[in-house]
């Protein structure tokens, strides 16, 4: 347990915040490519993988937190691609057209991603007051040595 | 008698505790958006109350606990983390934290100003 440990996670906070905006950006972006499919990002608790469960069976606790609890911040776990269903809009002319003349357009909501965006920049700016927070805490426990 | 009596312990521990709390308060907050994470807090101040009475030594090896709170209202996604709760006991934790250093410090300068070099 480090006294950085708090900013390392703030950190991986940005990060997985910062890979939903790019995630729902490039949805919005594709919102009128046919044949696109919307992605969606999987987030989870990092450190509770497979190498921190050997890692305890094996009694390795330097990287446990007081108490045994890890922190270790969150990580993508994956960019899922929706299986919701296309829209289908008669367009004959469209060069991706089938046979019946109808375009698959992407199962992209504007709205919802406009939503997934807002929740994304208010999570990340959440992260940056705690790494602030933690930022003061540090330079307050240094005004000790003076 | 000792230099660091068991007050000066008890604040250096009370000032590991909320580093560790707020690490764990980090945590909450970076998992705002992962699907059934369940919120965690760090627990030191009952262990470190009981410690005091035991000196010195109980008070430098008083424990500073991990807990995870299942008690929290769950939302839809299996999460119990209330960002705004979050910012709010981040925000406690910093000023307890700056509340010990202040104190650490004037204790230090009576020391410095008792060995004639304040």
């Amino acid at each position: 347990m480090g006294i950085f440990d708090a900013l390392d996670i703030s950190a991986s906070g940005l990060i997985a915040e910062r890979t939903r905006m790019d995630v729902t950006s490039q949805n919005l972006a594709n919102a009128q490519s046919s044949g696109y499919r919307r992605q969606d990002v999987v987030l989870r608790e990092a450190g509770g993988g497979f190498a921190n469960v050997l890692g305890k069976a094996i009694g390795a606790s330097s990287s446990e937190a007081p108490g045994g609890g890890t922190n270790r911040g969150v990580e993508v776990a994956e960019v899922v691609t929706d299986q919701a269903e296309q829209r289908r809009v008669y367009d004959p002319g469209h060069p991706d057209a089938d046979a019946q003349g109808y375009v698959r357009l992407p199962n992209v909501n504007a709205v919802s991603e406009m939503t997934d965006l807002i929740s994304a920049s208010r999570a990340y700016e959440a992260n940056v007051t705690a790494m602030n927070t933690a930022k003061q805490m540090f330079s307050k426990t240094l005004e000790i040595l003076r | 008698m000792d230099l660091f009596d068991t007050t000066q312990t008890a604040l250096e521990r009370a000032m590991s505790g909320t580093s560790a709390r707020q690490a764990a308060l980090a945590q909450n907050l970076a998992n705002a958006n992962t699907p059934g994470y369940q919120r965690k807090d760090v627990d030191f101040q009952g262990a470190l109350r009981s410690a005091l009475a035991g000196g010195k030594s109980a008070v430098e090896r008083s424990s500073i606990q991990a807990v995870t709170d299942t008690s929290a209202a769950l939302r839809a996604d299996g999460s119990n983390v209330d960002p705004e709760r979050e910012g709010a006991i981040i925000a406690r934790a910093g000023l307890e934290h700056d509340a010990l250093v202040s104190v650490a410090n004037a204790r230090n300068s009576i020391l410095r100003a008792a060995m004639g070099i304040g």
